[in-house]
């Protein structure tokens, strides 16, 4: 028997599942990427930082601040810029936009109507109006932090290595923190929608996580360590000796291992990681919801990232605060021409590393890895037990293939990211 | 009552962006799914038709398998005006930068190694024009909203899709923004299609010229101007090329070989 998603629904690009199974076992599980390769990372040598911040967000729409934010890590390490606290501030503010975006994205429009039993959110308005269109609006909110602080919805240019073109005014920057307060409301609510789904147990087993770590014991989103949830802290430059990469035939996406075992990253990740370091409503929902399955069951990264819009919600204010009581920077200079950065932020699908070396201020070498990469083999692992499960249970095609889709989802794969990919392909 | 238009969303290639830009019409979404018989559009919802006959088909992204050949193909053949979706499916965007330079195996085995692949053969990115007769043109990197629901309202009503064909400038000049290159700097805005509402200029960043080429473009001014103003006829032509995609193979060539 052979169980085939030919083209997954709700997630962003082009990927589908075949699963064969042979009796009572399942013999093979592929997620497939058909998007073509891009070979993003080869035309990023030869590029200036300006011009490496404006390009490579261009592998994701979905990701794009989440990249514009790593590659001016990688650069600004690589080539020692100052940064300002207000340029640190203002792209923390831009990053949470983007969370705010994805997440509500997901949560409500892509994963939601799977749990509800409906095949987009649109069709969900006439049941539920009103939670879709105060999901709209968080996500719009998302959008408008994002144009605001880079240009654009998608593919700004404001933010480049050394700061930005322009800082927003402080009226722009207090409607910003008036407007969250204002939805904090309705994400409470919310979340409580999310955690009241009932999540199926038909595919629990442990698995690995990993997020960034931020400094200062802090939630976050970004940070130049990584942690693992068996209690490993590396440096970020480090990530080559613990992450190994592989390409597999039936995909153009390339694939991750942590000690040779597949692992997890995304708001399940973080959440898991650090989970312990949020404040206010985001920790007591954190605590109110959280329990032992989390580690075991993919579906709980909705919920992980219902709690993280919560968070979103309520860091705003008092970065909006702290901002605007400083002096617009002017755009910093690098201070050498050459050298290796590596930078790694938390995207809303989890870890995402930008990699340079440059020379005479021109790059000469880049390897970025993305979180659907990342994901890919725990994707495979959790379908395959799924699979198993039910075909124990005697579940007709049909039945498991729409069952295997929704685990894909709940990852919030973003296949245009995975497909690209990194190099040293040693079969 | 006119029977409702049928429309499909097709992705190859590319970041999604143009699709997510559909999604990022908060206001508009669900009048659009009411205006449109929505048959097919994988990002946004679960009860597609692959098979469908649709009056209008928005393709995104850009082509780089043998299979996104053939799959084109089809859906040129159910679809009655076949829409070229931002700038990927017009030109190829980013990731044709280099097209042309023979160089495309080199960076594929720089990428990949020597894995093999069986889900597609890869090749080097081209635009959909190149495979498939193409009706029209909604440009953007992504489409930008305004233009975007303007061009959705003329084919759900029959029309042609319009777009604004002049350069950045003209709206940089409406906003009364101080001339970046006047400064010096190295912005695209006199080579690069409008519509934008020039969004990067107005926050004093170069126009890195990511809508694509307008028809009256005059790159040999441009790079004649730049290279007065002390850049390097190298790194002009890099970031002519940044955002050119297929379209600007050929004037980078012209450029090169002229003194």
């Amino acid at each position: 028997m052979k169980v085939t998603v030919n083209h997954l629904a709700r997630v962003e690009g082009d990927g589908g599942i075949v699963v064969e199974i042979e009796g009572d076992k399942v013999k093979n599980v592929e997620v497939t990427i058909f998007e073509g390769p891009r070979l993003i990372e080869s035309l990023a040598v030869g590029k200036s930082p300006e011009e490496n911040a404006s390009f490579t967000p261009r592998i994701c729409a979905i990701c794009s601040v989440s990249h514009k934010n790593a590659s001016i890590r990688a650069s600004e390490r690589a080539l020692s810029y100052p940064e300002p606290e207000k340029t640190y501030l203002t792209r923390e503010l831009m990053h949470t936009g983007e969370i705010i975006e994805s997440n509500s994205l997901h949560v409500f429009a892509l994963a939601l109507p799977d749990f509800l039993g409906y095949p987009s959110v649109v069709a969900m308005v006439d049941k539920y109006e009103d939670v879709v269109l105060k999901a709209l609006e968080l996500k719009k909110f998302g959008n408008k932090i994002m144009k605001l602080l880079n240009g654009k919805f998608i593919h700004g240019e404001n933010a480049t290595a050394g700061g930005f073109g322009k800082y927003p005014e402080e009226q722009e920057l207090l409607e910003i923190k008036e407007e969250a307060e204002g939805l904090l409301p309705f994400m409470l609510s919310a979340a409580d929608i999310v955690g009241g789904l009932e999540i199926p147990d038909y595919l629990e087993e442990e698995t690995v996580f990993v997020c960034c770590n931020p400094a200062d014991n802090k939630f976050g989103f970004w940070g130049d360590e990584l942690i693992f949830s068996d209690g490993s802290v590396i440096p970020s430059s480090d990530y080559k000796e613990y992450i190994l990469e592989k390409t597999v035939p039936y995909s153009f996406a390339k694939r991750s291992l942590y000690k040779n075992k597949p692992f997890t990253v995304g708001a399940l990740a973080r959440l898991i990681c650090i989970g312990d370091r949020l404040t206010g409503k985001a920790s007591e929902y954190y605590k109110k919801y959280r329990n032992d399955r989390w580690t075991k069951n993919p579906f709980y990264n909705n919920l992980a990232q219902a709690i993280e819009l919560i968070y979103a919600l309520e860091k705003i204010p008092g970065l909006v605060e702290k901002t605007i009581e400083l002096e617009d920077p002017l755009r910093q200079l690098p201070g050498r021409t050459e050298g290796r950065g590596v930078g790694t932020v938390e995207a809303p699908r989890g870890l995402l590393v930008h990699d340079y070396n440059y020379k005479d201020g021109l790059c000469t070498d880049a390897n970025i890895i993305t979180p659907t990469a990342m994901n890919l083999d725990d994707i495979e692992r959790y379908i395959g037990l799924a699979a198993r499960n039910l075909n124990k249970q005697g579940k007709d095609p049909d039945y498991m293939a729409f069952e295997f889709e929704k685990i894909a989802r709940a990852y919030d794969p973003c296949i245009s990211c995975a497909t690209h990919l990194v190099k040293v392909i040693k079969k | 009552m006119k029977d409702k238009p049928s429309l499909g969303v097709y992705s190859f290639t590319g970041c999604a962006g143009c699709q997510l830009a559909i999604l990022d019409c908060e206001d508009q979404l669900v009048d659009i799914f009411s205006a449109a018989n929505v048959r097919v559009f994988y990002e946004a919802m679960s009860n597609n038709d692959d098979d469908a006959k649709v009056d209008i088909a928005l393709v995104e992204g850009s082509i780089n398998t043998d299979e996104q050949q053939e799959e084109l193909k089809a859906v040129r053949e159910k679809a009655k005006i076949l829409i070229a979706f931002g700038s990927c499916a017009h030109h190829g965007c980013v990731q044709a930068m280099a097209n042309g330079d023979g160089k495309w195996e080199e960076r594929f085995k720089k990428v990949y190694g020597d894995a093999e692949f069986t889900v597609a053969k890869p090749m080097e990115t081209r635009p959909l024009h190149e495979f498939v007769k193409v009706d029209g043109w909604i440009p953007g990197c992504p489409p930008g909203a305004s233009q975007m629901l303007k061009a959705l309202t003329q084919l759900i009503n029959g029309s042609p899709p319009t777009y604004t064909n002049s350069a950045v400038c003209l709206e940089c000049k409406f906003k009364e923004n101080e001339c970046l290159l006047n400064k010096h700097i190295m912005c695209l805005g006199p080579l690069t299609m409008g519509g934008c509402g020039a969004p990067c200029p107005s926050q004093n960043m170069p126009c890195v010229g990511c809508w694509g080429i307008i028809d009256e473009a005059n790159h040999a001014s441009e790079l004649k101007k730049l290279m007065e103003y002390g850049f390097s006829k190298e790194e002009i032509l890099r970031r002519f090329r940044l955002f050119g995609g297929s379209d600007i193979v050929d004037k980078v060539s012209e450029l090169l070989e002229a003194k």
